[in-house]
């Protein structure tokens, strides 16, 4: 039997291949540019032109090039009313339906935080200053958080049911992971999965507002580390029954083996300082996955270098694993909120399948609170056959997911 | 794996409680419009609200106190659900639960008064008070946190069908053997903002009633409130069949999806709670029954209840249970003669054994499923 064969009672649980993916992200549009890029160690960070940040603390995300993404906004009017986010998303599922043009999902489950909320922004200025509506009914009609989705799968001629799960910063993780239990469940064979967010002002001030964002350079599990930076993106995943993909013939990208989900009832945005809540989700993902700590070859931490985040985080890596490389690919290309999830567990398949470590930017000195072994500044080759992604988010929602390298 | 409501709780224009609720809209009552207004200088809209007195009884909680409007409705009918399953199986572990909070828009007042701080006033001067309250999941987290969930929970959005989205979610989720049930609790919060949004969106009309099925369409009245439902393997009435329905890209193509959900979940025994609610909506469904299950007796909620949009397919499933326990459906108001369809009016409102929820959405998506007793 395989390590990643699961008995539920006396039924051996389908496993759940990844077949396709899409991704869009500061760093790069698609799995090759953002290959590249992780292996460089790109710093995506920049300083904000979209809206005024005069104001604001943090005067620093990481964007993706409109002159890119929005380059097919010529092909049509409808598709010039469509949001950022919606573009992102068409990104991403282009890629996906290029691997594996034949991937038909009966279910879409993908993660966001704020949907096409800069056209809910227009709308409030507009109203606010007295000024003329007339693209109002458009802001209106592609400003709620399943749009995206439903244009992307329109654009590609999908029709499958759409759930958006909006679990604040643990969103795109929370998607993959119930996507992964329909499947594993039997009642699916295939599922359309992933995450997206773009940048906007409100959610900008907001965490401006909360002080989690930084002046300086964001700094995962640093010592000095002083906050987050925002980034945006897309990514998208398809997974599959394992036996249904491989009788088709596909590509096998890699396996989900494992999901844990907990609930940190301590504040609605602060953690539990002990870190009950993400040792909670990591250790249900891998019991989930039936494998022990020491099965686990890296993490692609959640660590957004706020300075409560990565202490719970990092206590509660320190506490269950033993010196496993660990890094937090938000310092090169800011937090995405709804994408960040996605987004990693790309990260996390080209880290398999190219077999090396990303690494965790603008590090400079360990914190002596925190036993972790950081990989530092620079993408390191290495032997990695299982990782583990975290996210965390407001309201207390942590996820982890467990994937598998791809067996020949 | 077979989908029982154990539990349901229902806070709405009409107050607070299933029983409550229901005996008003059996006997024909009407939720009373009342104004929402953003300031003197600015058109005042017409909303279906609820009550003041319907949040008195809710147990003062720590998290509450500073929690938008839509986090109490949640809390307040998510409580309901718990309380109303005890009734029944008293010992419900926590440990167990699971927690599917559905909305559309979410905290749009809080969510407005923090950007209007910054638009006003500036970036300098955003409330770092008000912004977390701000986020999808904030009610989710406070229902949690009130109740001691602490394993799962999901924030779910969508439009008005996002409900029973919600529901089959929750299908998905009891298939693991070590959860017992799942509160499914769906919410919004009426607003200036979304009655000027939908309004200028041609959805909204200035006054009630809303007039379901009428040709054309005359707009709908927003509402507000929460439903929750505790679903678990035992229960009062059975979840036959969700059908998690799929998208439409213009509003013309709605009646196709309607159509397919219908045919689909097609019991020609089954009472119809529809979504119709004075929109295009309402001619997507009237095409479809009237095709489909011409026999079948229809009844909206929404002329008496509002559009509450994200709570609005919850509010349905709750009507479809209490019509199948109670063996009857309110008088359905302000529906025309020559709709084309059969109508309860409080003497000829007898149900079968099963129901049919059908859920359309106003910004694309539609689903629907049946329940049995």
């Amino acid at each position: 039997m395989s390590r990643f064969n699961v008995l539920n009672g006396t039924t051996l649980l389908p496993r759940v291949a990844v077949v396709a993916a899409g991704v869009v992200s500061p760093l790069g549009f698609g799995l090759g540019e953002t290959l590249i890029s992780l292996r460089k160690a790109a710093d995506c960070v920049k300083p904000v032109t979209c809206f005024d940040v005069t104001n604001c603390r943090c005067k620093t995300a990481a964007h993706i090039p409109d002159d890119r993404l929005l380059a097919g906004r010529q092909n049509g009017r409808k598709s010039a009313r469509l949001h950022r986010a919606s573009h992102m998303m068409i990104t991403a599922l282009e890629e996906l339906v290029g691997h594996d043009p034949e991937f038909r999902p009966e279910l879409t489950v993908i993660g966001t935080t704020s949907g096409g909320m800069s056209f809910g922004e227009d709308y409030y200025r507009a109203l606010n200053r007295h000024q003329t509506l007339r693209h109002s009914p458009e802001w209106i009609a592609n400003y709620p958080p399943q749009k995206p989705v439903l244009d992307a799968q329109e654009k590609f001629g999908i029709s499958s049911p759409c759930f958006v799960i909006a679990n604040a910063c643990a969103s795109g993780t929370n998607a993959i992971g119930h996507a992964f239990e329909c499947v594993r469940s039997g009642k699916y064979k295939r599922l359309l999965t992933g995450g997206y967010d773009a940048l906007s002002e409100l959610v900008f001030v907001g965490f401006d507002s909360l002080q989690a964002a930084t002046p300086e350079k964001c700094r995962p599990f640093d010592r000095d580390r002083s906050g987050m930076v925002l980034g945006e993106g897309a990514a998208v995943l398809a997974l599959e029954d394992l036996n249904t993909a491989r009788d088709r013939g596909a590509t096998i990208l890699a396996e989900i083996i494992g999901y844990g989900i907990s609930t940190d009832n301590h504040h609605l945005t602060q953690p539990d300082p002990s870190g009950s809540g993400p040792r909670r989700a990591m250790a249900d993902a891998l019991e989930n996955a039936r494998i022990r700590p020491d099965d686990v070859d890296y993490i692609n931490a959640h660590g957004t270098a706020t300075p409560f985040n990565d202490a719970a985080e990092g206590k509660a890596i320190a506490e269950l694993f033993k010196s496993v490389p660990v890094s937090s690919t938000k310092s090169m290309i800011g937090h995405s909120l709804g994408a960040a999830g996605a987004i990693e567990t790309v990260v996390c398949l080209l880290a398999l399948h190219s077999q090396f470590l990303p690494p965790n930017i603008n590090f400079r000195a360990p914190d002596p609170d925190l036993a972790l072994n950081i990989v530092a500044n620079e993408s390191r080759e290495a032997k990695i056959d299982i990782v583990l992604s975290n996210s965390f988010g407001f309201g207390g929602t942590n996820a982890s997911i467990v994937i598998g390298k791809a067996q020949a | 794996m077979t989908l029982h409501i154990a539990g349901m709780g229902w806070i709405t224009p009409l107050g607070r409680g299933v029983d409550p609720v229901w005996e008003k809209l059996l006997r024909g009552d009407e939720g009373s419009a009342q104004s929402i207004s953003n300031g003197e200088k600015t058109k005042a809209y017409s909303g279906f609200l609820v009550p003041n007195e319907a949040l008195k009884d809710l147990s003062p909680h720590p998290r509450l106190r500073r929690a938008s409007a839509i986090s109490r409705y949640a809390a307040a009918a998510g409580l309901d659900a718990i309380a109303n399953a005890q009734s029944r199986t008293p010992k419900i572990d926590m440990d167990r639960v699971a927690l599917i909070f559905a909305a559309s828009n979410g905290g749009v007042n809080y969510t407005k008064r923090f950007y209007h701080g910054i638009v006003e006033s500036g970036a300098q001067s955003a409330s770092p008070l008000l912004f977390p309250e701000t986020v999808f999941n904030a009610p989710a987290s406070h229902l949690a946190a009130i109740l001691g969930i602490n394993g799962a929970s999901y924030t779910i959005v969508g439009d008005g069908a996002v409900g029973i989205l919600a529901i089959k979610m929750a299908s998905n989720l009891l298939q693991n053997q070590s959860l017992d049930s799942c509160l499914v609790v769906a919410a919004e919060e009426a607003d200036w903002i979304l009655c000027d949004a939908y309004r200028k969106w041609r959805l909204l009309k200035a006054q009630p009633p809303i007039a379901p099925f009428h040709r054309p369409p005359r707009g709908t009245i927003l509402s507000e409130g929460a439903g929750a439902l505790l679903l678990a393997r035992a229960g009062a009435v059975k979840i036959d069949s969700i059908h998690a329905g799929g998208n439409f890209s213009h509003q013309q193509k709605a009646s196709e999806i309607v159509g397919r959900i219908l045919h689909d979940l097609r019991d020609d025994n089954a009472c119809i709670i529809a979504s119709a609610n004075g929109t295009f909506v309402d001619l997507a469904e009237v095409i479809t029954i009237a095709k489909q299950s011409p026999d079948c007796m229809v009844y909206s909620p929404k002329p008496a209840l509002g559009e509450s949009v994200g709570a609005s397919a919850v509010w349905q499933v709750v009507v479809a249970a209490q019509a199948l326990m109670e063996k009857r459906l309110p008088p359905m108001v302000h529906a025309p003669k020559d709709a084309g369809l059969r109508f309860p009016d409080g003497s000829n409102g007898k149900v079968g054994p099963s129901a049919i929820v059908l859920s359309c959405g106003l910004n694309q998506q539609a689903a629907g499923l049946r329940l049995s007793i």
